[in-house]
């Protein structure tokens, strides 16, 4: 699958504008579904222009006995109606008549084959009529093609309701970009960007791709693509992603995607993918689709033929096959889950969940387990200083260690260095003969003093007392945090805890979890000790310590035993256990999102995110459900009143239009929850 | 594998994407086909020598237009 994905990309490598450019995402979404909305519009005004009088006499003809063309006669009037009908049946609705009929005789019978033979046979009725030999039904077949129509296009424009938010997402991508080509400022439009070209960006303007500061500093808002409210801070050297705003600072932005790489283009194409996959429930209201038509046709022949065996009434006959053939309803069936879907998608969207597979939301309320990567995904994944304990100033201490750390490319000695700057230290001091003391420590000469910071192994080896840090030490250690001891002229002068820092709102995210009853679990490659403290920290009960990367989805397996498990990660390393999992969710942080990984991405790296998923997943699910009730209940009570011969025709067909504008009606409803 | 995203014209109902369905999955080397009324897109899963212009063609015989096939 990964391969498909690079090939497809590679395909595009000479063009990479070509399908990603703003324009023609403008052109492929909006314009297709304007064009659709546009054409039931002009259908059904021309429709009911004509129809409004074949109704007003019609209602007068068959209510009050009254006939308003009693001028022409009963033929005449016959033949007014034809005339006036003809218009509405055959050529504002040609294009349903074309495909109904091509549907009927290429054996792909789809909905308008149902409704070209309803108003066709009403519409014939009117010819026999004038023979005497049946009942008149043409004005029906007018009315029955205008309420259609109006069916079509309210259903068109709720249709076009459910996917604006994914519609907002494809408006994001700003048009042009301000670029620096020696000393001045050009404006160009964003295709003609190139890789490494510096983009100005002033405050209030939207970054036109993604890229790296070089210069600059400002706030960003990225709350459009995570979800995130609170803006960025960005400073050289941060990754910025086009379509966010620049807050308040001029950016000067190196850029590093363009076209179909860039964040934006990967979260439209995630998007887009995920309306092509299907929810297993939707399965079984595909197969009744799919054959739905043609037993439709069949039953409204046998209704025919019942009725007139065993009445003798051939236009009473008539009559209660075209409402049958009208009042049957794939549509609402068909929509019940893609409207839900794309609505729910939308939702996601707008908060930095992706929903990937529409399996997952199905999958999810059956979710028992919640497992958590803990490094990356609990925690910031980064080592932080969390306990200073010095028989000297802090300042000193803090002064001294950073000075040493900071010639060390090592993670816990960058920790140090960025605690120290952090509480204001802004130079430091020369450092001579420095030396790495590979898994223990570092140690150097500051003026006439030397300093060792390092683990109680090196000390042991130094001979270096740990007198009146024992208890100290101990109890950093007892709380998962890595101590550092740091000793001047063979004597200790404090200790450094450090550790991997929960992330701000793991504790909130996990908290709730546990409290809606799922079994919260975390995994971990760390030992038993630092796992159960932070385990402790956020409230998880079991942990999975020492577990090597490669075990992590064998791990997931035997969980599996209990019950259905999500698996969270950060998606680049996890990707087994993502797939392992029933519902993998993959962490994206920042500017990297691994697309393969999860069946459900967000785009922030905070579990609350989690939580907002889960939620949105099962009331999206909800709302399938209830669309299908409703699309399945419509039917299996419409079709046998019709049958039964107690709807008329026109009833039937406003009866039909209703069934499909409720469920993409009650599709749009979602949004009113709240995630 | 290849995945390929047709844009259609012309569907305007469950059964019209059912069809659609229906008529890709017929053509040699396509596994899986799923078109979506709400995108006006179908997603294909093929082999790799799956032509366009059969894409296009179950698209057309089905009754419906591709526009385009990425």
């Amino acid at each position: 699958m990964k391969e498909d994905m690079h090939s497809k990309h590679s395909e595009h490598d000479h063009k990479p504008f070509k399908k990603v450019s703003k324009q023609e995402h403008d052109h492929s979404h909006t314009s297709i579904e304007d064009i659709e909305i546009n054409s039931w519009k002009k259908k059904m005004i021309w429709s009911w222009i004509f129809t409004i009088p074949i109704a007003i006499v019609m209602l007068f003809d068959r209510i009050f006995g009254l006939s308003l063309l009693e001028f022409a006669g009963d033929k005449g009037m016959i033949i007014i109606l034809l005339l006036v009908a003809f218009p509405v049946v055959f050529i504002f609705g040609f294009d349903t008549i074309k495909s109904g009929l091509r549907g009927l005789f290429t054996f792909y019978f789809n909905m308008d084959s149902l409704i070209a033979l309803g108003t066709i046979v009403a519409y014939l009725t009117g010819i026999g009529a004038i023979f005497g030999i049946m009942q008149d039904y043409s004005g029906v077949s007018a009315m029955i093609m205008a309420f259609f129509t109006t069916g079509k296009y309210v259903e068109a424009i709720a249709r076009g309701r459910a996917s604006k938010e994914i519609k907002k997402l494809l408006e994001l991508g700003a048009k042009k970009a301000k670029i620096l080509r020696g000393k001045n400022e050009y404006e160009i439009s964003i295709e003609q960007l190139k890789i490494g070209d510096i983009m100005i960006i002033k405050p209030g303007e939207k970054i036109p791709t993604d890229g790296v500061v070089i210069n600059g500093d400002s706030a960003v808002d990225e709350s459009m693509i995570t979800g995130e409210s609170i803006p960025t801070d960005k400073i050289k050297g941060s990754s910025v992603i086009g379509a966010t705003i620049n807050q308040d600072g001029i950016l000067y932005v190196k850029v590093s995607k363009i076209g179909k790489d860039t964040f934006l283009a990967h979260i439209i194409e995630l998007v887009e993918e995920a309306q092509g996959t299907k929810v297993p429930i939707q399965r079984m209201a595909d197969k009744i689709t799919s054959v739905f038509v043609p037993a439709i046709l069949v039953l409204a022949l046998l209704t025919f033929i019942n009725w007139w065996y065993f009445t003798g009434d051939l236009s009473r006959a008539l009559g209660v096959g075209v409402a049958v053939l009208v009042i049957a309803c794939p549509c609402a069936l068909g929509l019940a889950t893609p409207t839900a879907l794309m609505v729910g998608s939308g939702m996601g969207a707008k908060r930095g969940i992706l929903i990937r597979k529409g399996e997952a939301i199905q999958t999810m309320k059956e979710v028992k387990i919640i497992v958590f990567d803990k490094t990356g995904t609990i925690t910031k994944g980064k080592p932080e200083v969390s306990d200073i304990y010095s028989k000297v100033k802090e300042g000193y201490l803090l002064e001294m260690a950073a000075s040493v750390e900071k010639l060390s490319e090592h993670p816990l000695s960058h920790a140090i260095v960025t605690k120290a700057q952090d509480s204001g230290i802004k130079k430091f001091k020369e450092v001579k003969s420095f030396k790495i003391l590979r898994g223990r420590g570092v140690e150097g000469k500051i003026g006439n003093k030397s300093i060792i910071i390092g683990n109680q192994t090196l000390m042991k080896e130094r001979k270096i007392s740990l007198k009146g840090f024992e208890s100290k030490i101990d109890e950093f250690e007892g709380n998962g945090k890595t101590t550092m001891i740091v000793v001047e002229n063979s004597k200790v002068i404090g200790i450094i805890g450090v550790a991997d820092a929960v992330k701000d709102d793991s504790i909130q995210a996990i908290g709730l979890l546990n409290a809606q009853g799922y079994k919260t679990v975390m995994i971990t490659g760390d030992n038993e000790r630092t796992a159960k403290a932070i385990a402790r920290e956020v409230g998880i009960k079991e942990v999975i310590a020492n577990v090597l990367p490669e075990d992590k989805a064998k791990k997931v397996e035997e969980l599996q035993k209990q019950g259905m498990v999500a698996f969270i990660g950060d998606g680049i390393n996890d990707a087994p256990a993502l797939k392992q999992s029933n519902v993998g969710i993959a962490m994206g942080t920042g500017t990297d999102i691994a697309i393969e990984a999860g069946d459900l991405v967000l785009a922030k790296g905070s579990l609350v995110g989690v939580v907002q998923a889960i939620n949105l997943s099962k009331a999206t699910f909800r709302k399938i459900k209830q669309n299908l009730f409703w699309a399945f209940a419509y039917n299996v009570v419409a079709i046998p009143l019709a049958v039964a011969g107690v709807l008329h025709p026109v009833i039937a067909e406003i009866a039909m239009a209703l069934s499909s504008i409720t469920v993409v009606t009650n599709a749009n409803l979602l949004r009113r929850r709240k995630i | 594998m290849a995945k390929k995203k047709i844009t259609i014209q012309g569907m305007h109902c469950s059964s019209c994407a059912s069809n659609i369905e229906k008529s890709l999955k017929k053509v040699p080397g396509v596994k899986e086909a799923n078109v979506s009324l709400m995108t006006q897109k179908g997603i294909i899963e093929c082999d790799e020598k799956v032509s366009e212009e059969d894409l296009k063609k179950a698209v057309a015989r089905a009754g419906y237009k591709a526009i385009s096939v990425e």
